[in-house]
Order: structure tokens, then C-alpha cells, then sequence
């Protein structure tokens, strides 16, 4: 009923590789880029600023890593680092004069550079063993920062991002680094579902399923390999640039830690692997969620009355928010966009398929 | 009326600076973002405890100028993002006046505390630069930075051979990442100055594999070794002197280092281990007594007792004293609701204030906004902390040389 299939057939190969099957689908899409083009006019400056932007830069930054784990099939356990890269690289530029809008693109090609020179070393190995040399990359990368100040700023390796500028026009407003947020996560978005029905892409599930048998089917799998990589750095590139350029001002080596890299792995696995949407959510679940059910306990325990040591309460959410996690994957271990899928092919043939039962 | 009108003065006074502030008679807030859960747990718990008991015993005294004061604690879990988020919503409930003991966190809150006007507190963490005021107008690193505390540590040790350095060797064990590496600079400088020989043991993180260090550092026998290590490393690096016969008297730990780490080496072997401090340590404390009677006693303390029997509970107090102390000034100079503004020139009257003896004396000024640094060099002799040194604040033509150059950076 909602997700109404009547008039919809696909009778040729145009037809049947669109990006929006189903009509819901994409009213459904337009509605809420409806919603997020109009949301610095409807949510409050706080949630617009500490909430809604951080997602969106996460999801960009969670979706390329989607592209090389998900779809590709390589696990990435460095990819933090490589939006380090991008980060430092972009705001040098900026610093050194360059527009932002190059300075953007050159973080993200050294990001790319990088992570697929990596991508060369890493790619002799496979499975877990390539997971520890991503890892391993994470490592070098947090060493090379800790220790040349002239690429990490001087005290405390802080290094300040300079103001951006975005077409001759300087963003110093809450509603523009919402803005800018959003178009580099609507393209992002784009990017990845059009990958979904592009030679590109079939041949990047092709190397995730087997990738010897892509080869027999005539895919280069090394060669995919590497084009995962480096289209993934890439986009990790910018992110990390964005992210320091639009929410931190100011780029630190903890910002890249290896321990967001495995946050971000989080994201993209609890999300699920492959789903565009399940990015989303996997990123609002783990970055979002910690501060809510944080500020939520908080707020209920002066409702209720209770005087709970303040490190009692610190623990809590994190006690609940890993529960959380772990009843997610019990419920659907593909993960919040698996969840999603499965709503959504209920409500497909909703009420009919009461009958049949 | 007559209230109204002079809090429309002072808040159309202050503009736009402070966004969503309430000028009407709100009580005092202090937004305390702390990592509760993560990695500065060590000392967390105890300091926010004495911020919290702090605040109980000003409010059971009366307040600020007859208004209440409140601490509002909340976690961050030592992640960047969380600590914007709880920045910002602490900011639009009115809050001006920040900490968060956490150096990522303090780092990422900066550019905003900086553009919006709103003070920010550091004392002992983040960049070590913001004592100048000049460049970091709205950042209040109250207490030594660690260049001045390594400066001082130095300045201890000439004392120790009657004022000449030229064949002593002074070693340097520190974790290998900013916090560690910040006083490397000043070391080197001092060395070339007093003629010292400065030999450097980085210590991989987490600290809890020392063993090549030490070796090291049996071989090249230094005569004093300054420590930049935090909790359990001080336990894995006592275990690793003694395995090489180091004499423990040679550590000179930077400031944390609390009792909970002395406890874990051993009352009797931890003997003759040195510390820099900025805080008295143990509880013969004026304001640790009164916190007992006044709180503790009555079963009103906001923790358990046991955790205001260590150093970083001293720490919070002094902390906090700080903040509160420049709260009332605020409140003298120029009236009733504190502003951001007013609380900036209230922390900047701030002048000789040690909490009663609880610390090293602090002069904030416009320019100078780390209160002038002082540290004294402490002795553990198997039972309580010995000082050695009165408050001391040495070099420092040559630790504002680096804030000035590092400071100069930001302002690009």
C-alpha cells in the first residue's frame, strides 16, 4: 500500500536499473532532501549545529568506507588515518592561499595517493591479514602526526583551519556549514547510489563475493581493488576536510585516532554493509546516540530525584548504548538498513499478504 | 523594575557577544564536560567531586552576592564531537564558563569558546600557549603549563647542585605524543642555557612496556630522570627502576601522579619519589577541613569519602576555588548577573589568591592568563608528601619565548 508496485514493470534493461524502483521510493527520497534543505528554518540551532552536521559529514565520510568494505569487500581498519590525510593536506593548502575549493579537492587526491599506496602493500594480503596492514597504516599515520609538528601545527599538535570560503563567499554561519554539510553528503549519496547500477559497481560486488572467480568472469580484481581504494580515500579525504572546515575549526591528531577508525567501522557494519541507508542510520547510532541516552539518563535521574554519582552516570549510557548495539545485531545481524529493508518489504504488499496466511 | 532596567543595561552591554544568556537572575553556572568514562578517569572523578562539594559549601554559605551557584557535570567520554555537543547545549542554557580536563576535547572547544566570548578553563590541560592572554583572550589556563613546570623541575634540580648544571645529566621518560613531547623543547633550550646533558626516553603508548627504557637509562645513568607519565605507567616504570636499581629518588614525575599510583608502587617503595605540584597534597588543608565538617561529617559529600583522599581531589578544589573566587570578584567589580564579561575581568583581578594555602599563590592578568605558574617540588617519605622547594617559578623569559612563538601561530 505504501510502497504501492501497481503500473510498476520493468520491461527493459533502462527501465529495470534505475535508481528509484518504486515510486515510494524516491517520493520518499525527495521528502526528506525536502526536509533537510529546510532544516536550519525548522530545528533549533543546536541540534541543527552539534547534531544534524556531524551526521552528515560522518555518513559521507561512513559511505566511502561503505564503498570499499561494502561493496569491494576489503576491510578497513586505517581509514581514519586517510581522513587525516585529506584533512591536513586541505587545510595546508588553505592556509598556504589555495581556495577552498581546491584546497578540498587536493585533500582529497593526496588522500587518494595515499590510501591506495597503501592500497598496493595491502592488497598482496587478504582478509584479516589485510585488516592489520590497514591497521598498521592507522599506526604510521598517528606517528607521522605526533611527531613532525610542521605537518600537525605547533602546541599540541593543533593545527586552525582558516575561514571557508566557498565560491568567493566566506561561511561563518551555523545555517552555512549546514549547507555545505548537506551538498557534500547529497553528492556523496548520489555517487554511491548511482554506483549501484554501474559496470563499476557490479564488478566491485563481483571481487567482494570471489575474487577469483571475478577474474575467470574477466575482472580485473586488482585493479578494482585499487579504484575501491582510491575512490574511498578520496571521499575520506574531503570528509576529513570538511569535518575540520565546517565543525572542529581546528584539526588534532586525536580527531583521526585509530580509535574513530573503528567507530567509523562501527558505523558502517551496524548500518550494514552495502546499504546506503543503513549508513545513515548506523552513524546516527553511533555518534549521535552516546549524547542523547547521555543527556536522557542525565535528565531522568533529576526527574526522578535521585542523587547518582556523576560517574555512575557516565556509565550508564554507555552500559545501555552497548546494549543497544548488541539487541540491534541480535535482531537483524545485517544490520539498521537490513531493518529498514524489512519494514519496507512488509509495508511493499501491505495488507494483501495478510491473506495468504 | 529597577532590577530589570540595570540587567537590560548590562545585557545590552554585553551585545551580542552572548547569545542566548539570560540576563535575569539565573544562579551562577559552571559547565563542567568532563570524560567520565574513558581515558582521563584517573582523575575525573575526583576533581568533579570537589567541584560539585565546592559549590555545596558556597551555596550553604550563601552563594555569589546572594545567588546561588551550580555545577553541571556531564560526560564526553573524551570524544571532540561529544564535547561540542555538550559546549553547545550547555551554552544555551546560560552557561559561559567551561572545563573539560580532557586536552582533545578543550582543543576542539576553543575556536568556539574563542569566537562566541565565552570563557574557557584549562588548567593543566590543552595547548599550553593560551597563557597568552593577548591572542587567547577568552582561554584560562590557570596553573603551570608544562613547559613552566619542566622549567621549574630543572630550576629544582640546579638548586640540588648548589647552582651549577655543567656536568649533571638530566634524563627525560615521557609518553610519546603531545602531552609528553610539550616540554621536550624547553629541556633542550634549558640544556644549551645551563650546560646539562638531556638525554630523551620516549615511552611508547600505553606505557605499560617499559622495560627497553629503563635498560637505557641504567646505562646512561643520569643523575635525575623528569617524568611525563600518567597512572598506571608510574607503577610499570617504579617495577623497571627497581629491576635496574635505579634509586627512586631520581623521579621527578610531572603532576600527575596521585596517591591511588603511590598506593600500587607501595608506601615504602615508592620512598623518595618527587613530584611537581601546584596544589598542596594530603588533607591538613583549611578548606579540606571545612569540607569535611560542613559536608562529609553531616553525610552530605556528593562521593564517597575515600576519593577526597587523594592529590586530584586537591586539584579539583583548587580548580574550582579559582573559578568561584573570580565569580565573587565578578560579582564586586561590576554587579549582579555575571557575565561572561564581567567574569573576565573578575578572573583577571585575580591577584596572590592560594585558596587559603591550599595552592600555589596565582596573579592572573590581562596578559599573563596561566596566574603565573608556580609549582614546588614534592617528596614521598613512605608516609605523606614532603615539600622541597617553596613555589617557584624559574625561566620564565625562556617559557614565554615558546608561548610567544607558538601563540604567534594561531594568530595566523
Amino acid at each position: 500500500m505504501f510502497y504501492r508496485l501497481s503500473g510498476v514493470h520493468h520491461a527493459d534493461y533502462v527501465s529495470d536499473s534505475r535508481i528509484f524502483k518504486v515510486p515510494a521510493d524516491r517520493n520518499l527520497t525527495a521528502f526528506i532532501f525536502l526536509i533537510g534543505l529546510a532544516a536550519p528554518f525548522i530545528i533549533p540551532s543546536l541540534y541543527l549545529n552539534s547534531y544534524l552536521l556531524p551526521w552528515l559529514i560522518w555518513t559521507a565520510a561512513a559511505l566511502g568506507l561503505n564503498l570499499v568494505t561494502g561493496w569491494a569487500g576489503q576491510l578497513h581498519l586505517g581509514y581514519a588515518a586517510v581522513m587525516a590525510v585529506g584533512a591536513y593536506s586541505a587545510i595546508h593548502a588553505a592556509r598556504f592561499g589555495v581556495p577552498w575549493e581546491f584546497a578540498l579537492i587536493i585533500g582529497g587526491l593526496t588522500s587518494s595517493v595515499i590510501g591506495s599506496l597503501f592500497a598496493f602493500a595491502a592488497l598482496r594480503v587478504k582478509g584479516l591479514y589485510l585488516a592489520l596492514t590497514t591497521l598498521a597504516m592507522q599506526f604510521v599515520m598517528d606517528w607521522v602526526l605526533t611527531h613532525s609538528p610542521a605537518i600537525s601545527g605547533g602546541s599540541h599538535a593543533s593545527l586552525q583551519s582558516p575561514t571557508l570560503a566557498l565560491l568567493g563567499q566566506e561561511i561563518t554561519t551555523d545555517t552555512g556549514f549546514y549547507y555545505v554539510a548537506f551538498g557534500w553528503c547529497v553528492l556523496v549519496t548520489i555517487f554511491m547510489l548511482n554506483l549501484k547500477r554501474t559496470g563499476l559497481g557490479r564488478a566491485l560486488v563481483a571481487v567482494r563475493e570471489k575474487d577469483f572467480a571475478a577474474a575467470i568472469l574477466g575482472v580485473n580484481s586488482f585493479y578494482y581493488k585499487i579504484l575501491a581504494f582510491a575512490t574511498s580515500s578520496f571521499i575520506a579525504g574531503v570528509s576529513g576536510a570538511m569535518l575540520v572546515a565546517t565543525f572542529f575549526f581546528l584539526a588534532a591528531p586525536e580527531q583521526f585516532s585509530v580509535a574513530v577508525s573503528i567507530q567509523v567501522l562501527a558505523m558502517v557494519i551496524v548500518g550494514g554493509l552495502g546499504s546506503i541507508i543503513g549508513s545513515y542510520f548506523g552513524v546516527a547510532l553511533i555518534l549521535i546516540v552516546p549524547g542523547l541516552v547521555n543527556g536522557l539518563v542525565a535528565t531522568l535521574s533529576e526527574w526522578i530525584g535521585v542523587q547518582i554519582d556523576v560517574e555512575t552516570l557516565a556509565h550508564i549510557p554507555n552500559a545501555v548504548y552497548g546494549a543497544l548495539i548488541v539487541t540491534i545485531l541480535l535482531i537483524e545481524p545485517l544490520g539498521l538498513g537490513k531493518l529498514y529493508g524489512n519494514i519496507r518489504d512488509y509495508l511493499m504488499v501491505w495488507p494483501f499478504d495478510q491473506f495468504k496466511k | 523594575m529597577k532590577k530589570l532596567t540595570k540587567a537590560l543595561a548590562v545585557f545590552s552591554m554585553v551585545g551580542g557577544a552572548l547569545f542566548g544568556t539570560q540576563a535575569l537572575a539565573e544562579p551562577f553556572k559552571i559547565g563542567i564536560c568532563y570524560d567520565l568514562s574513558k581515558a582521563y578517569t584517573f582523575a575525573t572523578p575526583q576533581v568533579s567531586q570537589a567541584a560539585m562539594d565546592l559549590a555545596k559549601l558556597i551555596n550553604m554559605k550563601g552563594g555569589i552576592g546572594g545567588e546561588p551557584v551550580e555545577v553541571i557535570v556531564r560526560d564526553h567520554g573524551n570524544e571532540p564531537q561529544r564535547g561540542i555537543e555538550c559546549y553547545s547545549k550547555l551554552s544555551r542554557e546560560g552557561v559561559f564558563v567551561f572545563d573539560t580536563l580532557s586536552t582533545p576535547v578543550s582543543l576542539a572547544i576553543l575556536p568556539r569558546a574563542m569566537e562566541d566570548g565565552r570563557i574557557l578553563m584549562q588548567s593543566l590541560v590543552g595547548r599550553g600557549d593560551a597563557v597568552d592572554g593577548t591572542v587567547f583572550e577568552w582561554v584560562y589556563p590557570i596553573g603551570p603549563t608544562y613547559w613552566g613546570q619542566a622549567a621549574n623541575d630543572v630550576a629544582y634540580i640546579k638548586q640540588l647542585h648548589d647552582g651549577d648544571l655543567s656536568d649533571v645529566k638530566v634524563g627525560f621518560v615521557y609518553f610519546d605524543y603531545p602531552f609528553g613531547q610539550e616540554p621536550i623543547e624547553i629541556l633542550k633550550t634549558l640544556s644549551e642555557k645551563e650546560g646539562f646533558k638531556l638525554e630523551l626516553y620516549p615511552v611508547p603508548l600505553p606505557g605499560s612496556d617499559q622495560a627497553g627504557v629503563w635498560s637505557k637509562v641504567r646505562r646512561d645513568n643520569p643523575d635525575h630522570v623528569i617524568v611525563w607519565m600518567l597512572g598506571g605507567a608510574h607503577v610499570v616504570a617504579s617495577k623497571e627502576m627497581q629491576r635496574n636499581r635505579i634509586p627512586m629518588d631520581k623521579y621527578i614525575s610531572v603532576n600527575w601522579l596521585n596517591e591511588v599510583d603511590i598506593a600500587n608502587i607501595g608506601d615504602e617503595a615508592a620512598k623518595g619519589i618527587k613530584r611537581g605540584t601546584n596544589v598542596v597534597g594530603g588533607q591538613d588543608v583549611a578548606l579540606y577541613q571545612e569540607i569535611m565538617t560542613e559536608l562529609y561529617d553531616k553525610g552530605e559529600g556528593s562521593g564517597p569519602i575515600e576519593k577526597t583522599q587523594d592529590v586530584f581531589y586537591n586539584t579539583g578544589l583548587a580548580m574550582y576555588s579559582i573559578m568561584f573566587e573570580a565569580a565573587r570578584k565578578a560579582a564586586e567589580l561590576e554587579g549582579l548577573p555575571i557575565t561572561a564579561k564581567s567574569y573576565k575581568a573578575g578572573l583577571e583581578s585575580l591577584e596572590g589568591f592560594d585558596a587559603n594555602g591550599l595552592m600555589a599563590p596565582i596573579t592572573v592578568t590581562v596578559e599573563d592568563h596561566g596566574g603565573g605558574g608556580k609549582t614546588r617540588i614534592e617528596m614521598w617519605d613512605g608516609e605523606t608528601w614532603v615539600p622541597q622547594t617553596d613555589w617557584i617559578s624559574e625561566y620564565t623569559d625562556v617559557v614565554w619565548e615558546v608561548v610567544k612563538e607558538s601563540s604567534s601561530e594561531y594568530e595566523q
